[in-house]
């Protein structure tokens, strides 16, 4: 028969230790599931997809130093060059590189006006091959034509007079119906109209960390620029074998130029959320020595009681009292401990989310983390005690009539 | 009801046995009160443990009301001394942090029995030992008396047919243990049966059958053996 009554009326008279120990539930509770929590919002950022075919793209920055050099002519050349390598999809030049870090931002508006809000958008000069290179799927809308591309010069401020933006920009632009976005006008630069000719599925911008990273816009321009990158998608497999090999013939074709930093979609990727991997690992590890240091000291409570009261459970199992009720009592203790420290978490872990919530701009807690937090920290406790009860029913019942007081 | 044949209890370490109990013969019937004395490390106490059910002897047979002890489980035997036996102990041992209403308690919820038949049985044996009006009082707030008064009415609540009082007025001054000893001798009239180890002669000779134990063996007494035995064991 359970002894939930008297049990509850000993930890009364007996508070601080019991006490002690419930805090410490309740703080590893607060503090684990809200860790959790993080690191569920890191692995969701990591989880959104960029839009890109980043298993088979790479791109690599070509940096010219020779002098009077053709810089239209050379582009030509080596994206004929690349486009002819068999296993190669499509090639393109381009500003930025998705997930980089790195990039061009401007603001589109669908009115013109100094005094109209933009929304955000990360920019890509690419050509006619930029969609099929990039390996982002084309919703509505056409692709660029050869006669769309123009060239930019580096201080030029003109714009060309068609954009293809993301279905979450369109949707941002246009009262959340992408598809009303397809053949209007949006303004950049305030006043510089473009038509929306095509509308892709997704893509995301250089900035993992930015709210509006889905905002992105396609511009058919080619960079008169000595410093440039060329973005290459690949036959499915044959990445690997085509890196090293566009990079040495692009190397020989032309002396006057390096060619340097030539990476997979892969590595960005990774690169891009390495800092919230580490965060992650962090806070796992933060998690696992909470949860074992409560495990220890729920296990160093036990034996200390244990201990205390040794000859009252020779006392008890003279009495008649089994080995499994003696075991029962010590993890009923710990059931009602740990039920105090978790329901004094809940709160914990409440108010800390809210706190996070509030600095951060975090999505809430859930009800299922909590509760599976709750369930987990109860059963680090009935495990943790499991060893102590263990010992504290092996005690012999003849414990109860020696060492008199 | 109790039947000892060849009880030994012997404790080995590396390279020596000790032989705390050789050879023990007892029959106890229905309604005996028996003490148990014998100078100090004589195996009084092993003797006692045996008999409660608390520890299991190295060798010999044991009865207790119709079962053999040897063929029990822990579980088997932990249920036979909660149901058959009765237990005082020298100390008490009250649990510190229950009040008596509590104490009492402990081994009728390992009984089983219903909360109202448990509440029943508490009151009536708290009064039984003066104590009814004393129930939420924690022990340490009892004298000693009192504090065995509880043990006993503890021991009496589960009706037990066999009472093991280990040195029960041991911890008690000499009012304090005629006290304790006439209730023991009141509980012994209605029936129940004792065993009682004892230091004190006096006290020993109240029983109504005396065992003298010495270096494991054990002897019974005839009335008013005791004192030879005991001078030679001083």
């Amino acid at each position: 028969m359970l002894e939930l009554g008297p049990m509850l009326r000993a930890l009364m008279r007996n508070k601080i230790g019991a006490l002690l120990i419930a805090l410490q539930i309740a703080l590893t509770l607060t503090i684990m599931v809200n860790a959790i929590f993080m690191m569920q919002e890191r692995n969701r950022q990591m989880a959104r997809a960029s839009g890109v075919d980043e298993q088979n793209t790479f791109y690599l920055s070509n940096t010219v130093f020779g002098e009077n050099y053709p810089l239209q002519s050379a582009l030509a050349r080596d994206l004929d060059q690349i486009r002819k390598t068999p296993g190669v999809v499509a090639a393109t030049q381009i500003n930025a590189i998705p997930l980089s870090g790195g990039g061009w931002s401007m603001g589109l508006q669908t009115k013109p006006g100094d005094d109209v809000d933009g929304t955000g958008t990360a920019i890509y000069f690419v050509d006619t091959q930029g969609i099929a290179a990039l390996g982002v799927e084309l919703l509505a809308g056409e692709n660029f034509s050869e006669s769309d591309i123009s060239w930019r010069e580096r201080s030029s401020n003109k714009w060309p007079p068609k954009i293809i933006i993301t279905q979450t920009l369109a949707e941002k632009l246009f009262e959340g119906d992408w598809k009303k976005a397809l053949g209007q006008t949006v303004y950049i630069n305030n006043h510089d109209p473009m038509q929306v000719t095509g509308i892709v599925k997704s893509l995301q911008s250089p900035w993992n960390g930015w709210d509006n990273t889905e905002h992105a816009s396609l511009v058919p321009s080619q960079l008169e620029n000595k410093g440039s990158r060329l973005f290459i998608r690949t036959e499915p497999g044959r990445r690997d074998a085509l890196m090293p090999q566009i990079e040495k013939m692009l190397a020989d074709s032309d002396k006057q130029r390096i060619i340097r930093n030539v990476k997979t979609m892969t590595e960005t990727r990774e690169e891009s959320y390495r800092e919230h991997q580490a965060t992650n690992n962090i806070l796992l590890t933060v998690i696992i020595v909470l949860t074992l240091v409560t495990g220890f000291g729920i296990v160093g409570l036990a034996m200390f009681s244990i201990n205390r009261r040794t000859r009252q459970i020779g006392t008890r199992r003279a009495l008649g009292a089994s080995q499994w009720q003696i075991m029962r009592f010590f993890m009923l203790e710990n059931l009602l401990i740990s039920s105090l420290g978790v329901v004094l978490g809940i709160g914990g872990a409440i108010g800390l989310n809210i706190w996070l919530v509030s600095t951060f701009a975090m999505t809430p807690l859930t009800p299922g983390l909590l509760l599976v937090g709750c369930a987990a920290l109860l059963l680090v406790g009935q495990l943790a005690v499991s060893y102590p009860a263990l010992i504290a029913a092996r005690i012999s019942p003849a414990t109860a009539t020696r060492g008199r007081a | 009801m109790l039947s000892m044949k060849n009880i030994s209890k012997s404790f080995a370490t590396d390279n020596v046995v000790t032989h705390a109990l050789r050879d023990i013969n007892l029959d106890l019937a229905e309604g005996d009160f028996v003490s148990v004395t014998g100078p100090s490390g004589s195996g009084k106490t092993t003797f006692l443990n045996i008999a409660g059910l608390l520890e299991s002897s190295t060798s010999g047979e044991y009865w207790l009301d119709g079962e053999d002890i040897s063929k029990l489980d822990d579980k088997g035997r932990s249920r036979m001394r909660n149901q058959k036996i009765g237990f005082i102990f020298q100390s008490f041992n009250l649990i510190p942090d229950l009040n008596l209403f509590d104490n009492v308690d402990v081994p009728l919820r390992y009984r089983g029995f219903n909360a109202a038949e448990r509440k029943k049985r508490i009151e009536y044996h708290l009064d039984q030992v003066g104590l009814a009006s004393r129930m939420k009082h924690l022990p340490s707030q009892l004298s000693g008396g009192q504090q065995q008064r509880v043990a006993i009415a503890r021991a009496l609540a589960t009706s037990p047919r066999f009472l093991l009082a280990d040195e029960p007025t041991g911890n008690l001054d000499s009012s304090m243990a005629q006290s304790v000893m006439s209730l023991l001798e009141d509980i012994n009239a209605n029936g129940t049966t004792i065993l009682m180890v004892t230091h004190d002669n006096g006290l020993a000779a109240r029983a109504k059958r005396q065992i003298f134990i010495k270096d494991g063996q054990a002897q019974e007494l005839r009335q008013g053996q005791h004192n030879i035995h005991n001078l030679a064991a001083v």
